[in-house]
Order: structure tokens, then C-alpha cells, then sequence
């Protein structure tokens, strides 16, 4: 006989509840070591077993005993109930957020608004830059055209005053016209030319004034180049005060930039014939 | 009598999203399943079922009424506090629930005589597994009563009163020697081949 086997047989009588006790602690030695056998004769020896009570003579519990037991089933499910409900809220209480929603929602809401703000502001001072830029151009502008009329008035002026001397430039050149110049002792000395050739390269003319001392070096006065129809006006606002001083106006071919002295002989040459009654 | 109602308890919204017990449990098993979610209605139904064998086989152990009660309500209250200790899937709900009347019954009954010593150590405060072998599922409740009382009426008179010795009142094997003056291997070899008479019956009887 197997040690199964052998154990089998006092199954019915363990779940029975009849064995002494050394048997039933042999058995329970058995049963400890998981034989799995033993386990499942175990599981239905207690299921025969428990059919014996059908063998007892039937018999009802007074209505009391059920309401009785209701009434403790009812009032620990109300207690319990209870429990759970604190239990939920001290859940709810730990788990709820330390800032609430609608916190972080309105502070979502401030940081789009300042990134808005700062993003639209940007956008000001840009539109401001260019509008200062813009004003600050119409500004040159307005100099420019300002300089450029009082240019042209006083070129007027220098031309309409009795007072202004007439010279002219001649030149030896086949392929250029003389140039004119008018020179007022008070407002100024204008030059101007038209069909004038262009000088070669980045080449300029530039005006001298020849002194009458005997020795003196010419005076570079200003630069000019042409335009593309070979027309300037050169307008020299600060000329020698004394035109008496002046032998003669000469124009040079120079380098760009000009030159201290002339460095070819000049193209244009013209006398100042000063009378002091103009004065 | 009162009218057995239907296991099915909850409104279809909230079964919906509750745990379903197995689609083959018993109809205690889904009861006890929804006990566990403290359906008072479920713990009633499972009283309404079982009370009168359970209160019958604690009666006829104490022979008392009001102890029996109390006992009664003892073991169906500690199925409402402790209905997560019964596993569906591992046993039939009605033994389990017995063998725990049984228990307590003992129990009440050792308390009250010399006899505590001797189980004390063996009390279990729930029962263990009670297996319902492949025989008992086709067979209707009411055929197996009927079949096990029958054949335990047919069991010799000696070897059905060892029975009852050991189920109703608790007896060892020697106790009930001593108690019917017969020889101890002959009370164990009675009350095994009385149990082995009960298991083939009822298996016979399918």
C-alpha cells in the first residue's frame, strides 16, 4: 500500500472530524508536504461529509433571528458606508492638488497674455523705429530740397544781382564749350557749363583761383564731374571776399578727389575783371 | 415560505460595471459575489435559501433553539464580514457554508464539555475546500437529499449511529468506541465503509 493509499483511507473520518490525534497528525504531516492527490480526496471527502447535513431533522429559525440579523447586517453596512465615504474624502482630500485648476488655468492665462503683450509690444517699437526712420528720411529730404532750393535762389540771386561779375572760361578744346561764371563778392561764386565733355575714368575738374601776387600759388576751389548730357553747376558759397585779389578762375582735369595743385594744365581759363564801382 | 427571488440584484447599468463572477457559478456563488459589493439584498436572499438546513443541522448538534439561533446568526454574519475568505472557484458555496455551522456548533457544544481539549487545536475558524465531486452537478438538490437520507437510513443501525456520533456530536473514533463498548477498529472500519456507502450511492444514483 502506497503512503497515498494509506492516507487516503482516513480522509473521510479527518474531514469527519473522528480521528484521535495520532492519526491525525500523521495525516497532517502527509497533507503538509502538498501531495496533490490527498488534497483533492481531501476537497470532496469534505463535501460528503457536509451532505450529512441533510440527514438532520429539518427545522425553521423564529423570524426574530432574521430580523435580528438584518438589523446588525443594516447597521454595519451604514457604518461602513460611512467609513468609506470619510475614506473617499480623506482620498480626495490627499489627492486633490496643492493649486487648484482653476489657479493654473488663470496663470496659463496671464503667461499667454505677457507673451501676447510683449510680443505685441515688440511690434510697436518696431513700427515706431520705422516710423522714425521714415520721418528721419523725409527730414534729410526736406534739408536736401531746402539746400538745394536755397542753392538754387542764391544761384538766382547771383545771376539776377547787378553787382555779380561776368566771366568767361575759354578753352582750346574743338570738342567743349566755354564755360560762364558769375561771381557776386557778397553772395557768391557760380560756375556752369553745358556739353561738356565727361572727364575719362573717375577723373573730376576742379576750379582754381589764380591770385594776382605775383608768385602765389593757385587755390583749389571745388570739384565737379558733368552729368550724362556733359551740364554742372558748381556753386562756390565762400569764395575770397576779395575778387579784386583774384587774376583769374582756371579749371584742371584731376584725379578723383582733387588735388592741392594743379596737375595739367587747365582746359578752362577765364579773367577776373574787377571793377570796385560794382561794389 | 418565503419567495426565492432572482440572484440578479443590481440595476443592468451598475452590473454592468461590476466584476462578473464565473458565467458557470452557482446561483450562491453570484450571491455571494454581490455580498462582497455589501448587497444587502444578496446576503437576504442567500438567509432565505439556506437558513432552515443550516439552522436544522446547528439544532440538531446544540439540541438547543436559542443557542442554535445565536449560532445561526454567528456564522451568516460572518459570511457578510468575511465573504472575500469563500473562493467560487475553488469549491461549492453551501458545504462551505455547512461545514462552517458545523464548526461553530462543535465548538459551542466543547465549550460546554470536557471534550474541548480534545479539537482545540483543530478548530479552524473557516472551513476548507469542499469539492463537490463531478457526479454531484447532475444531480438536482432535492434527488441528492432524498438519496442521502435514504441510504443513510440504509446503513446499519451501529454504523450510522458512529456516523452521527462523529458528525452530530463530534466523537473520535475512540470516543465512540468507548461510548457503543465496541472494539476501536471496528468503529473506524464502520464509519469508513459507511462513508465509502454514502459516496457510491449518490455516484450510483447518477
Amino acid at each position: 500500500m502506497s503512503t497515498t493509499d494509506q492516507f487516503g483511507e482516513l480522509l473521510e473520518a479527518y474531514a469527519l472530524g473522528a480521528l484521535d490525534a495520532p492519526d491525525r497528525a500523521a495525516l497532517e504531516t502527509h497533507l503538509a508536504t502538498n501531495c496533490p492527490e490527498c488534497a483533492s480526496a481531501l476537497n470532496e471527502a469534505r463535501w460528503l461529509i457536509s451532505q450529512l447535513a441533510y440527514t438532520a431533522p429539518e427545522a425553521a429559525p423564529s423570524d426574530m433571528l432574521r430580523a435580528r440579523l438584518m438589523k446588525i447586517v443594516r447597521e454595519e453596512a451604514v457604518v461602513e458606508r460611512a467609513d468609506q465615504a470619510r475614506s473617499n474624502r480623506a482620498t480626495a482630500v490627499a489627492t486633490k492638488p496643492a493649486i487648484p485648476f482653476w489657479m493654473w488655468a488663470a496663470i496659463a492665462a496671464l503667461l499667454v497674455a505677457a507673451v501676447y503683450s510683449a510680443w505685441d509690444a515688440r511690434q510697436l517699437q518696431q513700427q515706431i523705429r520705422e516710423v522714425n526712420d521714415r520721418a528721419i528720411a523725409e527730414l534729410h529730404s526736406r534739408e536736401k530740397i531746402g539746400e538745394e532750393l536755397a542753392a538754387v535762389r542764391r544761384e538766382a540771386s547771383i545771376l539776377a544781382d547787378p553787382a555779380s561779375v561776368k566771366i568767361a572760361l575759354a578753352t582750346s578744346q574743338t570738342d567743349a564749350s566755354p564755360l560762364q561764371a558769375n561771381w557776386n563778392p557778397k553772395l557768391g561764386l557760380l560756375v556752369s557749363g553745358q556739353k561738356i565733355p565727361q572727364p575719362p575714368g573717375d577723373r573730376v575738374l576742379q576750379l582754381w583761383l589764380i591770385p594776382k601776387a605775383p608768385g602765389a600759388k593757385p587755390l583749389p576751389s571745388q570739384l565737379v564731374r558733368p552729368d550724362a548730357n556733359g551740364n554742372f553747376v558748381l556753386l562756390v558759397p565762400s569764395p575770397p571776399q576779395l575778387m579784386a585779389q583774384t587774376k583769374a578762375l582756371a579749371v584742371t582735369e584731376e584725379p578723383a578727389g582733387g588735388s592741392p595743385q594743379p596737375t595739367t594744365t587747365p582746359k578752362w581759363v577765364g579773367a577776373v575783371i574787377f571793377s570796385e564801382t560794382k561794389d | 415560505m418565503r419567495q426565492e427571488k432572482s440572484p440578479t440584484l443590481k440595476p443592468v447599468f451598475l452590473a454592468a460595471l461590476s466584476p462578473k463572477p464565473n458565467a458557470d457559478a452557482s446561483p450562491d456563488a453570484e450571491l455571494v459575489h454581490h455580498v462582497l459589493q455589501r448587497d444587502m439584498r444578496a446576503f437576504e436572499q442567500l438567509y432565505d435559501r439556506h437558513c432552515r438546513l443550516v439552522y436544522g443541522l446547528v439544532f440538531r448538534i446544540v439540541q438547543q433553539a436559542g443557542t442554535a439561533e445565536e449560532i445561526v446568526q454567528d456564522v451568516f454574519l460572518q459570511l457578510w464580514r468575511n465573504a472575500s475568505q469563500f473562493d467560487a472557484s475553488r469549491g461549492a458555496f453551501l458545504p462551505w457554508l455547512l461545514t462552517l455551522a458545523r464548526n461553530r456548533a462543535l465548538d459551542n457544544l466543547r465549550l460546554k464539555s470536557e471534550r474541548q481539549r480534545r479539537r482545540e487545536d483543530q478548530t479552524e475558524e473557516l472551513p476548507g475546500i469542499c469539492a463537490a465531486p463531478e457526479f454531484e452537478k447532475q444531480l438536482d438538490e432535492k434527488r441528492r437529499v432524498s438519496r442521502i437520507r435514504e441510504l443513510m437510513t440504509s446503513l446499519q443501525p451501529q454504523q450510522k449511529r458512529a456516523i452521527e456520533l462523529a458528525y452530530f456530536e463530534g466523537l473520535s473514533h475512540v470516543e465512540i468506541a468507548n461510548t457503543l463498548k465496541e472494539p476501536l477498529g471496528t468503529v473506524k472500519s464502520w464509519i469508513r465503509n459507511g462513508l465509502l456507502r454514502l459516496r457510491e450511492g449518490l455516484q450510483a444514483t447518477t
